[in-house]
């Protein structure tokens, strides 16, 4: 009989092993025990490992952690990087592993399903923490170099887990990264033991080919991480740190490269085709295409949202009280205040910072792509030269794998990085669409709080724009009065004061011209020609032509009673002459305008007869005859007949101190009636 | 109001983009959401043109026309301050020869003085009146004038948001699940943005 020793198993003590009751004389059936007393020794190990390796895990994590908190927490979360999820995920799978041993014929069976269950989650979790190993190491290396430091973590650790020895931390560290790869193992030794055609036998083969997957999964993906992290991390260098970095090396692989891409457009070799990658290509192109539009076309939107919102029409002080022009005043204010400012906040938070997220998340796979086209013309390099040579180098192979690498990482991640961008950009222009209803809501309801309150909320639209526009036909004519008004020209006073003695002149012309014709001299008139008059200001004049021999209109032909000559048309003014006659005897005409202040009292009673005017002496004059009467200087006199027995105008027969006689006319000043030339006021 | 076009406009050029994207060729969905946003946007970009032009109809042009009899009033106002100056330069003549001595040249002077005098002075008060009266009543006039402009401001804004309103309301609806709070669609972002840096390809900074 075979002996069945127990001797390589590790022993635990525990009374399984006791199950050595095979009978010996069945031949078929001490295989079968053997390999089921090997099958549960198998499961024993399993389980028992497992207890001790989160036992370990939880003296790390608690324990030692805890008392390295001389290192930054930064290092701290690499070293152990996710070793608390890993312990929850282990922890569960050893209760329910545990708790199989208590179906004891089914226990194989269930042990199977539950790595099958497991799988998902101990992929996850492991591959974090493989994926950040190696930096792990790097740190623990470092503080190697620090004789110090790495004595108190030594002294730590040992005093924890003694066996851990002198490689300390690293032999920790390590610690997961064995067991994950063990299960398949373990399960192996397992399956080994187990009878194909037992019931368990598919479902534990199951189990153990996915655990192999998940280690697979995990070397993979930590392959990826490596390349991508390699090439993704967007370096900023200064000019001087990039002239550093170019060295024979660089610019071989460079110049190389660039050979292989111009033989490539001359056709001297052909371009790797890979339709399917570049589906991928232009697909994620189009993406990042579409995530920088719509983030431009935002960032314009925003801006002029704030030029929007600048223009700040209700600050302006109109100085109407009340009415809908405070109601507007308000809700302005209101608006400006807190529903656009609400509105433009949610819309940087909601869509405008995403999106900005989302384009930086361009950055990595763009870097990547090109990177990928680079190693694909070293690539394609390397294949030729293996055409060629028939071997290459260890570089060369490098480069290779360098481009498979990237590729089956593009390959992979692509679609998957379109797909969650897309879903990203739906709801960001969803969200977009949102805020815009929301602040419609906002302003919509202010604003129907608005209009409740003006007078004219009952009203449908188009009755109301009906109303506003006769209102307004009817103000623009009230306008349009006042503008009117305000433009209508007072005629400045045309009056100048009449020289003395030139009062009949003026009739004298009026009788024989008419009151059209007569113009007055604005200002002072020098003749120059021969024909040209020299008058002073006042003087008036009858027009005979409006212009000269020439044609010329600006000058004119006029009389002035006693001369003929051309003056500029320029400096004359069209005088208006009332007669007195009129004005006096047609005493209810009203030439008075409402407009007019101060009515002039003497009106009435100025005598009607023409000739009869009192009158100030301007100089005085010394009678030379009986005819004569003797003036003095501002004498008041009264002016009898404006001529004398012959007819002649230089001479007035006046009255001065009860004598009467003749003196000059012309030393004589008119002081004018007040309405006597007045200007026709538009009425 | 040109700030306001400006903002439609941009608002539909962000759909018309999204809409030439060749994405939309790809991607049922996508091509529907982005049409969707399109016809919202174009027909809001409309109703602000009718909204700009009602308030150019009703407020804009009256605001200019009340600007415009302005000038004429500085007009009246400047001659009103020449007729002014004219009267006190007359005004200081007669008191000027007032003071003399009475001789008669300087009555004579006088007179003609005094008489130069009396239509200068009637024309400032006559133009003084007219402004007296016509400018309080213009200004005044103010209130009335704007009342129903205001009215007709407000209810531009009642008429072009009520139907942004429904129009959003409606798309909002059919696009998507309205009625998350904003922290709820911060949180959203936030997941979207670890899903795509858990990519490898994409790079964590």
């Amino acid at each position: 009989m075979p002996q069945k020793e127990p001797a390589d198993m590790t022993d635990h003590g525990d009374d399984e092993l006791s199950s050595r009751t095979g009978s010996p004389d069945e031949e078929g059936r001490v295989p079968e025990e053997r390999s089921l007393l090997h099958q549960s020794l198998a499961v024993r190990e399993l389980i028992d490992t497992e207890v001790s390796y989160l036992h370990v895990l939880q003296l790390c994590a608690s324990d030692i952690r805890s008392h390295l908190q001389q290192l930054p927490q930064g290092d701290l979360d690499v070293l152990f990087s996710n070793i608390d999820d890993i312990i929850k995920v282990n922890s569960k799978l050893l209760h329910d592993l545990q708790e199989t041993a208590a179906r004891e014929e089914e226990q194989v069976q269930l042990i199977g399903n539950l790595f099958l269950e497991f799988q998902e989650e101990l992929e996850q979790v492991y591959k974090v923490y493989c994926a950040s190993y190696e930096q792990a190491l790097l740190l623990v290396e470092a503080y190697r170099m620090e004789p110090r430091l790495q004595r108190e973590i030594q002294d730590t650790i040992e005093a924890v887990l003694p066996q851990a020895g002198s490689s300390g931390l690293s032999f920790l560290l390590v610690i997961p990264l064995q067991r994950i790869t063990k299960y398949p193992l373990l399960l192996q030794k397992i399956l080994e033991n187990t009878l194909p055609d037992a019931s368990a036998y598919p479902v534990l083969q199951r189990a153990t080919s996915a655990l192999q997957d998940v280690v697979t999964n995990i070397n993979e993906y930590k392959r990826r991480k490596e390349v991508a992290s390699k090439y993704t991390k967007v370096e900023h260098l200064s000019l001087r740190e990039r002239l550093a970095r170019i060295n024979m090396h660089t610019l071989s692989k460079k110049t190389t490269r660039l050979g292989q891409l111009l033989k490539q457009e001359a056709g001297l070799i052909p371009k790797t085709e890979d339709k399917e990658f570049d589906d991928l290509e232009e697909s994620f192109h189009w993406v990042s295409l579409c995530v920088t539009e719509l983030k431009n076309n935002v960032a314009a939107y925003l801006d002029n949202l704030e030029a929007f919102l600048r223009f700040r029409p209700q600050e302006y002080d109109l100085d109407i009280p009340g009415g809908p022009v405070v109601q507007y005043c308000y809700l302005a204010r209101d608006l400006q205040l807190q529903a656009f400012p609400e509105f433009k906040q949610r819309l940087e938070a909601l869509v405008w910072q995403p999106l900005c997220s989302l384009a930086k998340a361009l950055a990595g796979p763009q870097n990547l792509i090109k990177k990928r086209l680079d190693k694909l013309l070293d690539f394609e390099r390397v294949e030729e030269k293996l055409l060629e040579v028939g071997s290459m180098t260890y570089e060369e192979e490098a480069a290779r794998h360098m481009y498979e690498a990237l590729n089956s990482l593009l390959v992979a991640e692509l679609p998957q990085f379109k797909q969650l961008a897309m879903r990203w950009l739906g709801q960001i222009l969803c969200t977009f669409v949102t805020l815009q209803r929301d602040l419609a809501k906002q302003v919509l309801q202010r604003a129907e709080g608005s209009l409740a309150q003006l007078p004219h909320h009952h009203i449908s639209d188009p009755a109301f724009r009906k109303l506003v526009e006769d209102a307004l036909g009817q103000t623009s004519h009230q306008l349009h009065a006042f503008q009117e008004n305000f433009e209508k020209v007072l005629p400045p006073p045309t009056t100048q004061p009449l020289l003395p003695g030139a009062e009949h002149q003026v009739q004298a012309l009026l009788s024989r011209y008419g009151p059209g014709k007569l113009y007055q001299v604005t200002s002072n008139i020098s003749g120059s020609g021969t024909l040209d008059l020299t008058l002073p200001r006042g003087h008036v004049v009858a027009l005979l032509q409006d212009k000269d021999t020439k044609g010329n209109s600006s000058r004119w032909l006029v009389d002035t009673g006693g001369h003929r000559g051309y003056v500029p048309a320029g400096k004359l003014e069209l005088y208006h002459v009332v007669p007195r006659e009129e004005e006096l005897r047609g005493q209810a005409r009203p030439h008075r305008d409402s407009q007019r202040q101060t009515p002039e009292p003497t009106l009435a009673s100025v005598p009607s007869v023409l000739a009869v005017t009192q009158v100030v002496a301007v100089y005085p004059f010394v009678a030379r005859s009986s005819h004569e009467v003797s003036l003095q200087a501002g004498q008041q006199v009264t002016v009898l007949e404006a001529q004398d027995k012959k007819g002649n105008p230089e001479w007035s027969l006046v009255e001065v101190n009860g004598q009467r006689g003749y003196v000059p006319s012309s030393f004589l000043a008119r002081a004018p009636g007040p309405a006597l030339w007045g200007w026709s006021l538009p009425s | 109001m040109e700030n306001s076009s400006t903002m439609s406009k941009s608002a539909v050029k962000i759909s018309l983009d999204l809409l030439s994207n060749p994405l939309c060729e790809q991607d049922q969905d996508f091509l529907n959401m982005v049409t969707a946003l399109d016809t919202a946007m174009k027909r809001m970009d409309a109703f602000n043109q009718e909204k700009v032009n009602q308030i150019q109809k009703t407020v804009i042009e009256p605001l200019k026309k009340f600007g415009s009899v302005f000038p004429s009033l500085n007009m009246a106002v400047k001659r009103r301050e020449q007729a002014l100056q004219d009267y006190r330069r007359l005004q200081a003549k007669v008191e000027k020869y007032e003071e003399k001595e009475k001789t008669g040249p300087v009555l004579a002077k006088l007179h003609q003085a005094r008489e130069e005098l009396r239509p200068v002075r009637d024309d400032f008060e006559a133009k003084n009146k007219q402004l007296l009266d016509e400018m309080p009543r213009f200004y005044n006039s103010r209130l009335d004038y704007f009342q129903p402009s205001f009215e007709s401001l407000i209810r531009a804004q009642v008429v072009y948001y009520s139907e942004m309103h429904k129009i959003f309301g409606d798309l909002t609806q059919q696009l998507a699940q309205p009625g998350r709070p904003d922290e709820q669609r911060e949180r959203e972002n936030e997941a979207r943005l670890s899903e795509l840096r858990a990519l490898s390809i994409v790079a964590d900074d």
